[in-house]
């Protein structure tokens, strides 16, 4: 229905009657950077193409919400928040964890006694790393690498923005669940940009653009 | 001693604390063990960047 060709006859009770077909394109256009956030909160295919159809089909049919100051894909991202937390009330029942979200990634890297096996590396200063967008792609790879059960938690708290208790309330799970399986992520991401960003060589001219 | 921690447990302690209050026995453990520790400063500094990093992918995710 977002085709130009299709949408374009001039009829009367059509509310987007008066879309133009640069917005149809504008849309379509930006479908695939949707659909990328909704597989990252949803994991699940089905879901987050549903997700981002709806939301395509509010922004096509309320155009006039659109603030012709704010920017298109940040109104877009919007909506997609409010049908992203729809998806998850509707298909919460089969959001639930695996063997891999319960293995506890801390036992390997603490000895017996809890002291560390391989102590942290220095980071460096987050302003130095933060302005380089491949960091923010290999951020993405490994948020998209968690276990299903832990990515949807922590794009829920991450992206989504919403409260603890809201989450729990919305997946029916106890707070102490949720803090280690939170805590599972973090750790997971960590070692995750230990690996595919930190480990390899820091200066390196033509990464920083 | 109820103040002592290990490595593993303030580890668990920094990283959970991202997501909830934690009680003041458990916020004054971490800060004592930080001056004796020299590996989970840098822990707790790794945390502080991924904090600053999901905010800014957030931002760069609703920007065209």
């Amino acid at each position: 229905m977002l085709s130009p060709s299709s949408a374009w006859p001039m009829i009367s009770d059509d509310p987007a009657r008066k879309n133009s077909p640069d917005l149809a394109s504008q849309l379509e256009a930006l479908r695939p950077q949707l659909l990328k956030f909704a597989r990252l909160q949803l994991r699940n295919s089905a879901w987050a193409e549903d997700a981002v159809s709806e939301t395509l089909l509010a922004a096509w049919e309320r155009p006039q919400n659109f603030a012709a100051s704010s920017q298109l894909k940040t109104w877009l991202i919007g909506i997609l928040k409010h049908k992203l937390v729809d998806q998850i009330r509707r298909n919460c029942r089969e959001m639930s964890t695996t063997s891999e979200d319960n293995e506890d990634v801390l036992d390997d890297l603490f000895d017996q006694t809890g002291h560390w096996i391989d102590a942290p590396q220095d980071w460096g200063q987050p302003e130095a790393v933060l302005r380089q967008v491949d960091f923010m792609r290999v951020l993405e790879a490994c948020v998209e690498h968690l276990p299903g059960q832990q990515g949807r938690l922590f794009m829920m708290r991450e992206w989504l923005e919403l409260e603890t208790d809201e989450i729990c309330k919305e997946l029916s799970i106890s707070p102490t669940n949720l803090w280690v399986l939170l805590h599972r992520a973090r750790m997971r991401l960590r070692d995750c940009l230990q690996l595919n960003w930190f480990s390899t060589p820091a200066v390196d001219p033509a990464r920083s653009r | 001693m109820f103040l002592k921690r290990n490595c593993k447990q303030v580890t668990r302690l920094v990283l959970e604390g991202e997501d909830r209050r934690l009680p003041w026995a458990d916020r004054l453990a971490v800060r004592l063990h930080m001056h004796i520790c020299a590996a989970c400063p840098r822990f707790q500094q790794q945390v502080r960047l991924m904090r600053e990093a999901t905010l800014a992918w957030r931002h760069y995710s609703e920007e065209p």
